[in-house]
C-alpha cells in the first residue's frame, strides 16, 4: 500500500505544515487586495510570498541568486520534507515527481534577462531540483492544468506499485506573475474581494503562491496511524476546454470511481476545487449530487490561500490530513450563504469528525478532473 | 454605419479566428451566439477586448455583453454612440 | 501493445508506416492535413499549433484504427509528452501583454497556455470520458515514456491509451510521434 512518510508546506501562511495549519484553524488568511502591483492596470486579490523572507532562508540551503524564486520555492520545500527522513534523495530508488502548470513563465518577459531561456522549460526548472539533491533519474513533470496536484500523487502511487522506485517526493508549486495574473483577468474569472466558496454572492476566485511536498513510500503491512492514498482517478467531461460540464461528468465520474468499495459512512469529508466561480462550485455540487454523496460534509480552502495552481492539490490534501488527525473538518472561509442548485453539507466553521478518511476533489481547465482517496491505516 | 458594420465584421473574423469566413457570409442581424454563428464564452471575452482595443470602449461588466453582442447590427450602433477611438 | 502509429514533422506525415502525400510544410501542412482529411471541426483555426497538432495527427491515428467514432467512452486514456509544454501558446499570449502602452490580454490565447488543453481538445471531439494526462520531460525518452504508460493502464478502467510525443517550439516547428496502444 502506498504511504505518507513526511509532507511539508510553503505559503503565505507559514513554512512548515505544522504553522500553515494552526494558522488555518484559527481562521486566518494572507488574502490581499494589490493594486497596480507588476503594473498591472487592474486590482487583484492574492496570497502572494515575501519573498525576502524566502530569499533569506534560501541561502541557509546555499540556493542563491542562480536559481529562480520558483525554484527556491520548490527545493525549500522538497528539502524540508525530506529533513525528518533518513531518505537519501541522491539515491536511485528515489524519484522526483513536479506539478506545476507554469513554472519559470516570468522568463518570457523580454525584460527578464537574469537567466538562460532554457529554464522556462519545466523539465530544466525540476532539474535544478534534482541536481541539487544530486538525484540521477529523470524527473516528471505533470503539468495538467489545476488538477496536476492530485495527478501527481496518483503518478506517484502508479511508480511505487510498479516497483521501480523506493520513495517518491512528489512537489508542487506555482508563483504568481504578471503572465498569469493578466490571463485571469482576462477571463473575468478573478474576484476583487476575498473570494467565497460556494456563496450566493461568489464572484470569481484569488490566486495564490504557494510550494507542498508529500513524500510517499509503499508499505506491505501498514499502520494504523500511518496515512494512505488509496485511490487515485482522473476523468474528463469531455465538453468544453475552459468552461465546466454543466452535468459535472468528468467530476462525477471521477468520485463514483474512486470510492471502489469503500462505504461513503467512513468518508469525513470532501474537500472541493471550490475555487469560488459561479460555473466551477455549481459544476461541483451536481457531481457530488449525481455520485450520492450529497449526505458528507464538504469544504473549501482557497478561502486562505486562493488558488495556488499546481500546488493546490498537493497542499490542500495535506491540510486534509492534518484536520482528520486532529477531528476536524476545517471551515469553508468566505462561504456564507449557499448558491448551488444542490443542497451541500458546508460551514463556515470549523466542525469535529471521528471519521478517518477523506476525498481531494479537483478541476482544471482542459476538462479533466481528479479525485483522491486517502484514510488512516487503521480504516482499512 | 455600413463601412463600421463592413471594419466590424472584419475585425470579428480576424480575432475570433472565422478563418473560412468573410465578411459577406456574415448577415449583421443574424444572432452572434446560440445559433448564427454559434461563437462561446470565449469568444464573447475576446469581443469585450475588442471593442477596447479597437473603439477605446471598456465594459466594465461581462454581463452587458449579452446586450451589446447580439448581432453585428447591435454592436455597431453601440460602438458608433460609445466609442473613444 | 502497440497498434497504429503517425509521425509527423514540418515536412514529413507518416500513418502506420506509409508516407501519406502532401504539398505544404510547417503551419500550412497541419492546415492542409485538416482540410484534406477532416474539414468539419471549424474550431480548428481557434486552436494553437500544439493543439493543431494534436488534433490532426490523432484524426489521423482514428481513422486508421477503424473503429466507430464519435461514441462516448470512458475507457480510453489520451496521455502525452513533451519538452516544451506550451511554450508557443505561452509566446502568443506573451505578445498581448508584453508592451504596456499596447496591452490587451487575449483570452483566446490565454485559454491555450497549458500543454493539457490538447488532450482536452481530443477528449471533446471524440466523446472521451476516461483519463487525460500531459507531462513534460526534457528529453523523448522511449523508456520512461512506456513506464508512464504501463503505469497508466493500473486504473481498471482503462483498456487504451491514445498517447505519445507531441512538441512544438513555435508555429513551423513541432513533431508528434504518437500510438494506440491496448492493455495486454
Amino acid at each position: 500500500m502506498i504511504v505518507k512518510v513526511s509532507d511539508n508546506m510553503i505559503s503565505p501562511l507559514g513554512m512548515s505544515t505544522a504553522e500553515n495549519y494552526a494558522a488555518v484553524k484559527a481562521g486566518r488568511s494572507e488574502l490581499k487586495r494589490h493594486d497596480g502591483l507588476w503594473n498591472l492596470p487592474e486590482p487583484f486579490t492574492a496570497s502572494l510570498m515575501h519573498r525576502e523572507a524566502i530569499n533569506e532562508m534560501a541561502t541557509q540551503y546555499h540556493l542563491d541568486e542562480a536559481y529562480t524564486f520558483f525554484e527556491k520555492m520548490i527545493i525549500l520545500s522538497a528539502a524540508k520534507a525530506l529533513e525528518p527522513t533518513d531518505i537519501d534523495p541522491s539515491s536511485e530508488k528515489v524519484l522526483f515527481i513536479l506539478s506545476t502548470t507554469k513554472g519559470n513563465v516570468f522568463l518570457l518577459d523580454k525584460h527578464e534577462t537574469g537567466f538562460p531561456q532554457e529554464r522556462v522549460r519545466l523539465g530544466m526548472a525540476a532539474k535544478q531540483m534534482t541536481d541539487y539533491f544530486h538525484n540521477p533519474n529523470t524527473p516528471i513533470v505533470v503539468s495538467n492544468a489545476c488538477i496536476s496536484g492530485v495527478c501527481a500523487q496518483i503518478q506517484a502511487m502508479r511508480e511505487l506499485e510498479s516497483g521501480h522506485f523506493d520513495y517518491v517526493v512528489t512537489v508542487g508549486a506555482d508563483v504568481q506573475s504578471v503572465f498569469i495574473v493578466s490571463g485571469f483577468q482576462s477571463f473575468k474569472a478573478l474576484s476583487v474581494e476575498p473570494c467565497k466558496p460556494f456563496d450566493a454572492n461568489r464572484c470569481g476566485l484569488n490566486l495564490g503562491d504557494a510550494a507542498a511536498t508529500i513524500i510517499y513510500t509503499r508499505k506491505d503491512q501498514v499502520e494504523d496511524t500511518d496515512w494512505v492514498a488509496i485511490r487515485g482517478v482522473i476523468r474528463n467531461d469531455a465538453n468544453h476546454i475552459s468552461g465546466p460540464s454543466r452535468t459535472g461528468e468528468g467530476s462525477y465520474r471521477a468520485l463514483r470511481a474512486v470510492l471502489g468499495d469503500m462505504s461513503p459512512d467512513k468518508i469525513a469529508f470532501i474537500n472541493t476545487h471550490g475555487t469560488a466561480t459561479l460555473y466551477n462550485d455549481e459544476m461541483e455540487s451536481v457531481a457530488i449530487e449525481r455520485a450520492g454523496l450529497s449526505n458528507i460534509p464538504v469544504n473549501g480552502l482557497k478561502g486562505y490561500y486562493g488558488h495556488t495552481m499546481g500546488a493546490a492539490g498537493i497542499l490542500e490534501t495535506i491540510l486534509s490530513m492534518q484536520a482528520v488527525d486532529d477531528h476536524t473538518i476545517l471551515a469553508t472561509k468566505g462561504f456564507e450563504t449557499l448558491g448551488v442548485t444542490h443542497p451541500l453539507v458546508l460551514s463556515n466553521q470549523n466542525q469535529k469528525t471521528d471519521k478517518r478518511a477523506f476525498i481531494k476533489l479537483l478541476s482544471g481547465f482542459g476538462g479533466c478532473n481528479a479525485a483522491l482517496l486517502m484514510a488512516k491505516g487503521g480504516e482499512l | 454605419m455600413d463601412e463600421l458594420i463592413y471594419t466590424l465584421k472584419q475585425q470579428i473574423i480576424e480575432a475570433l479566428n472565422l478563418e473560412d469566413m468573410t465578411p459577406e457570409d456574415i448577415d449583421e442581424n443574424a444572432a452572434l451566439f446560440g445559433e448564427g454563428l454559434g461563437l462561446d464564452s470565449i469568444d464573447a471575452l475576446e469581443l469585450i477586448v475588442l471593442m477596447e482595443k479597437n473603439y477605446g470602449i471598456k465594459l466594465q461588466d461581462p454581463n452587458q455583453g449579452k446586450e451589446i453582442f447580439k448581432s453585428v447590427a447591435v454592436m455597431a450602433d453601440f460602438i458608433s454612440k460609445n466609442r473613444t477611438k | 501493445m502497440m497498434q497504429h502509429t503517425v509521425h509527423i514533422t514540418p515536412e514529413s506525415v507518416v500513418v502506420d508506416g506509409k508516407v501519406l502525400n502532401h504539398q505544404e510544410k510547417g503551419a500550412a501542412l497541419l492546415t492542409e492535413l485538416y482540410r484534406k482529411h477532416i474539414g468539419d471541426y471549424p474550431k480548428f483555426f481557434k486552436m494553437d499549433t500544439l493543439c493543431r497538432l494534436g488534433f490532426v495527427a490523432s484524426e489521423l491515428l482514428l481513422q486508421v484504427e477503424g473503429a466507430e467514432r464519435f461514441v462516448p467512452r470512458e475507457d480510453r486514456a489520451v496521455v502525452f509528452f513533451n519538452r516544451n509544454a506550451s511554450l508557443q501558446a505561452d509566446t502568443t499570449y506573451q505578445a498581448t501583454i508584453q508592451d504596456p502602452e499596447n496591452f490587451y490580454p487575449s483570452p483566446a490565447a490565454f485559454v491555450y497556455t497549458l500543454p493539457n488543453i490538447v488532450t482536452g481538445e481530443i477528449a471533446i471531439r471524440n466523446k472521451y470520458y476516461g483519463e487525460t494526462l500531459f507531462l513534460v520531460i526534457e528529453n523523448n525518452d522511449p523508456d520512461i515514456i512506456s513506464r508512464q504508460l504501463e503505469n497508466t493502464f493500473q486504473d481498471p478502467q482503462t483498456q487504451s491509451i491514445l498517447g505519445g510525443w507531441l512538441d512544438c517550439t513555435d508555429e513551423n516547428h513541432f513533431e508528434a510521434q504518437i500510438f494506440l496502444i491496448f492493455k495486454s
